[in-house]
C-alpha cells in the first residue's frame, strides 16, 4: 500500500510539472472538441496528432494522447444529449435517454450527470490502473512466447465475440488485418515480403495509414452521403446541477456502469463503445420499470457515460503491463510509444516508472479538468456544433493529409491512406467491421514473432500451446468464447446489444 | 478493394440471383484478396525443418482468408440479407492504384499500367459525375483526388499551394459546396496549417516552390 502511495506520489510529481499540466489540458480540450463534433473520432485524431508529438518528451506526448481518448468520452455525451447525434461512437446509447431528457427541459441535469458519472468512473479506474499495474506486470514476467501468442488469440477472439453481426465475417477481417501486417520485411531474415519493390513498403504498411484511412477518411465518405441537418435543443441551459432525487437515482447506475466499464476495458477486444452498450442494456434489465428507458431515464445517461469513461481508462492496463493493445485506440498508442522508442510491455513500469505513473496521475488530473471544461463551458461547445459539416470536413481531410505526410515525409503513404479510406468505406458497405481488422493488423507482427519463437522452442510441436498451463488456459478460454459466440441463439441477441465499434 | 464493379447492386440484377449480396460479394472480394496474397508471396521460402520461413505465415493466413471468404460467400448465397447500400468507388480506386504503379520502380511497364489505370479512372469518374448517381460518386472521388493532389504537389510546390489546392478540391466532395465560401475558407485553413505545422510545431516543411522543374513535378513524389 505504501508502495502504491509512493508510486502515485512520483506520478503526481511528473504530472504536475507545468509542461505536463499544459499537455494534459490540451489533450482534454482537443478530446472534448472531437468528442463534441460528430464525424471525427479519437482514432483519427490521435493518428493525426502523432506527428505533433515528435518534438515532445515521451511522457508529455502520451499524457496528451491519453487525454484525447478519455476527453472524447466526455465530449461525446454533449452532442448526444443536445442534438441527438452521437458525437462519438461510444455515446450512441446516450442519445436514447439523454436527448429525451433535454426535450423535457432537463438538458442541464443530463449533461451534469454525464460529467459527474464520467468523473467518478475516471477516479475509480485511475486507482484501478494503479492497483492492477504491479501484479499484472509480475504476471507478465511469467509469460513466454507461447503464452503471449495465446493471449493475443484470446484478445482477437474477444474482438470477434464483441463485434456486431456475423462471427465468420469478424474472423475474416481479423485475418485480413493479420495478412496486411505481413507486408514489409520478414522479422527474422529481413527478406522483403509482398512489397513489390516499392521502397515505402519495405518497412510495412504504416499503422497510421491504415487507421486514418479506415476510420478517418471512410467515416467522412459515409457522412457525406447524408446531408446533415442538426436540430440543437434550444432551451436555455438553466439549472445545470441535478436535483437530489436525480443524484440518488443515478448513483447506483454510475457505480454499476463504472464496474462494468472497467471490466470491459481491461478485456482485450473491448473498449469504450462496447462498455457503453453493455452498461445501458444491463441497466435496462436491472430496472424495476424498463419502460422508462428511452423516455428520459437518468440512469440511461449515467450508466453508459460512466462505463465508456471507465473503459477508456482501464484499457490502458493491458497495454502498459502486457504490451498488448486491447483495442484500436490503444493500438495507436503503441504506435505513439514506438515513435518515442518505448517498447510497450512489462518493462515500461520497471524501467520507466515516471512514464507509467506520470500517465496514471495525469488521468486523474485530466478528469478533473474535463469536468470544468465540459460543465461551465458547455455553451462554447454548443456554439461549435453550429459549424456546418461542409466547412468541417475539408479541415479534417487536410489535417489528416498533412499529418500522414509528415510522419515519414512520404507522399506514397498519403495516397495509401486515401486508398485505405476507400477500402474502409467498402468494408462498411458490406457489413465488415473495421475495428477488428485494425486490431489484427497491429497484433500481426507480435503474433507472428511469438508464434515462430514458440514453435522453435517447442521444436515444431504445435501442442506446446495447449500443454503449457497458462497458455492452455488462455486457449481453452478462447475456444469456449468462440463456441459461445457461434451458438446462434446468443448471436441473435448480440446484434441488439452491440452496434458500431470504434474502440 | 478490387471489385467495386461487381459489388454494385446493379450487377446482381443480371443472370445470378444472390439472396444476400453484402455477404456474397464481400466474401468473393476476400477470396480475391487471399489469392492475390498467395500470388504475392509465391517466391518466399516456406518451412525449413521445424522453423518458419518468411513465407510460412503469409501463406498460412492467405489460405485461411480464402477459406473464410468461401464461407462468407456461401453464407451470402444460402441466406437472405439486405441489398448492398449503394456506393461508387471504382474511379477513386483506379486513380489511387495508378499512383502506386507510377512510383513502383523505374521500368516502363508499371508506368504504362499506371497510365491505363489513370485513364480508366478518369473515364469512370467523368461518366459517374454525369450519371444519375453523381452524388454518390463525389465523396470518395474528390477526397481521393484531393489527397493525391496534396501528395504530388507538397514537395515541388510547397505546403501553401499544396494545401490550398487540395482544400479546394476536397470541397467538391459534397453537394452543399458553395464556391465563394470555399475559396475563402481554403485560404483560412491553409493559413492555419502553415501556422500550426511548420511554425508552431516546427515540422520540416517547404512553404513555397523551390527549384521547380518538370522533372520534380513529374516524379510524382
Amino acid at each position: 500500500m505504501t508502495d502504491l502511495l509512493q508510486h502515485l506520489l512520483l506520478g503526481f510529481g511528473v504530472a504536475l510539472s507545468p509542461m505536463n499540466i499544459l499537455l494534459c489540458l490540451i489533450g482534454a480540450v482537443v478530446g472534448t472538441l472531437i468528442g463534441v463534433l460528430p464525424g471525427i473520432g479519437p482514432l483519427a485524431t490521435i493518428a493525426m496528432l502523432l506527428p505533433i508529438t515528435f518534438g515532445l518528451p515521451p511522457v508529455g506526448a502520451l499524457i496528451m494522447l491519453a487525454g484525447i481518448y478519455y476527453g472524447a468520452q466526455y465530449g461525446g455525451s454533449t452532442t448526444s444529449i443536445l442534438v441527438n447525434i452521437p458525437g462519438e461512437a461510444s455515446s450512441v446509447v446516450t442519445c436514447l435517454d439523454g436527448h429525451q431528457m433535454a426535450r423535457q427541459g432537463r438538458a442541464g441535469p443530463a449533461l451534469s450527470i454525464a460529467a459527474i458519472g464520467s468523473f467518478f468512473a475516471g477516479c475509480v479506474s485511475t486507482v484501478l490502473v494503479a492497483a492492477l499495474g504491479a501484479p499484472l506486470t509480475a504476471a507478465a514476467l511469467l509469460f513466454g512466447p507461447a503464452e503471449y501468442f495465446s493471449l493475443m488469440v484470446l484478445g482477437l477472439v474477444f474482438a470477434v465475440v464483441l463485434a456486431k453481426g456475423s462471427v465468420l465475417k469478424a474472423v475474416a477481417v481479423i485475418i485480413m488485418g493479420l495478412l496486411m501486417s505481413m507486408v514489409g520485411s520478414d522479422i527474422e531474415t529481413g527478406q522483403s515480403r509482398m512489397a513489390f519493390d516499392i521502397p515505402e513498403l519495405s518497412d510495412g504498411i504504416g499503422f497510421v495509414v491504415v487507421a486514418m484511412g479506415v476510420f478517418g477518411f471512410a467515416e467522412i465518405m459515409r457522412n457525406l452521403e447524408q446531408t446533415s441537418t442538426r436540430s440543437i435543443v434550444n432551451a436555455k441551459l438553466t439549472g445545470l446541477m441535478p436535483t437530489w432525487p436525480d443524484l440518488k437515482a443515478a448513483a447506483g447506475a454510475v457505480g454499476r456502469g463504472t464496474l462494468l466499464g472497467s471490466l470491459l476495458g481491461i478485456l482485450p477486444g473491448g473498449g469504450a463503445v462496447i462498455a457503453a452498450f453493455a452498461a445501458y442494456t444491463f441497466e435496462k434489465k436491472m430496472a424495476r420499470d424498463p419502460s422508462r428507458f428511452g423516455r428520459g431515464a437518468i440512469e440511461g445517461v449515467a450508466a453508459p457515460e460512466s462505463a465508456n469513461n471507465a473503459a477508456a481508462q482501464t484499457s490502458f492496463i493491458p497495454l502498459l503491463t502486457l504490451g498488448i493493445p486491447p483495442n484500436a485506440v490503444m493500438a495507436l498508442m503503441v504506435g505513439a510509444m514506438t515513435i518515442h522508442g518505448i517498447v510497450p510491455g512489462p518493462q515500461v513500469m520497471t524501467k520507466q516508472p515516471e512514464l507509467f505513473w506520470g500517465m496514471i496521475a495525469s488521468m486523474w488530473l485530466g478528469n478533473l479538468m474535463l469536468v470544468i471544461i465540459n460543465l461551465p463551458m458547455v455553451g462554447v461547445w454548443v456554439w461549435l456544433l453550429r459549424v456546418p459539416y461542409r466547412l468541417l470536413f475539408p479541415a479534417i481531410i487536410i489535417f489528416c493529409a498533412i499529418g500522414v505526410y509528415s510522419l515519414n515525409n512520404s507522399p506514397f503513404d498519403t495516397v495509401m491512406t486515401a486508398l485505405f479510406g476507400v477500402i474502409g468505406y467498402w468494408l462498411v458497405k458490406h457489413d465488415f467491421e473495421p475495428a477488428p481488422m485494425l486490431l489484427g493488423f497491429v497484433l500481426g507482427p507480435l503474433m507472428e514473432e511469438n508464434l515462430r519463437r514458440a514453435m522453435l522452442i517447442a521444436r515444431g510441436d504445435p501442442s506446446t500451446f495447449v500443454t503449457r498451463p497458462i497458455s492452455g488456459v488462455l486457449i481453452a478460454l478462447a475456444a469456449i468464447l468462440l463456441l459461445v459466440a457461434i451458438l446462434p441463439m446468443i448471436r441473435s441477441k448480440r446484434d441488439e446489444v452491440f452496434v458500431e465499434s470504434e474502440g | 478493394m478490387s471489385d467495386g464493379v461487381h459489388a454494385s447492386p446493379e450487377s446482381s440484377h443480371g443472370g445470378l440471383k444472390v439472396r444476400n449480396p453484402r455477404d456474397f460479394w464481400g466474401g468473393s472480394a476476400l477470396i480475391l484478396l487471399g489469392l492475390f496474397a498467395v500470388w504475392a508471396s509465391r517466391d518466399l521460402p516456406g518451412m525449413h525443418g521445424f522453423a518458419f520461413g518468411p513465407g510460412t505465415a503469409p501463406r498460412m493466413f492467405a489460405f485461411l482468408l480464402i477459406a473464410l471468404g468461401v464461407g462468407v460467400m456461401l453464407v451470402g448465397y444460402f441466406t437472405d440479407g439486405p441489398a448492398v447500400e449503394r456506393y461508387e468507388i471504382v474511379a477513386p480506386t483506379l486513380i489511387s492504384l495508378s499512383y502506386m504503379f507510377v512510383v513502383s520502380g523505374q521500368s516502363a511497364t508499371p508506368k504504362v499500367v499506371a497510365a491505363i489505370l489513370a485513364l480508366a479512372g478518369i473515364v469512370f469518374a467523368v461518366i459517374g459525375l454525369m450519371g444519375p448517381r453523381r452524388n454518390l460518386v463525389r465523396g470518395p472521388l474528390f477526397i481521393s483526388i484531393s489527397i493525391i493532389i496534396f501528395a504530388v504537389t507538397v514537395r515541388p510546390l510547397g505546403l501553401v499551394i499544396a494545401s490550398y489546392l487540395s482544400c479546394v478540391a476536397v470541397s467538391a466532395a459534397t453537394t452543399e459546396v458553395r464556391w465563394l465560401e470555399t475559396i475563402i475558407w481554403s485560404a483560412v485553413l491553409t493559413a492555419f496549417c502553415v501556422f500550426l505545422f511548420p511554425i508552431a510545431l516546427n515540422l520540416p516543411f517547404q512553404l513555397w516552390p523551390t527549384n521547380l522543374s518538370w522533372a520534380s513535378l513529374l516524379s510524382f513524389r
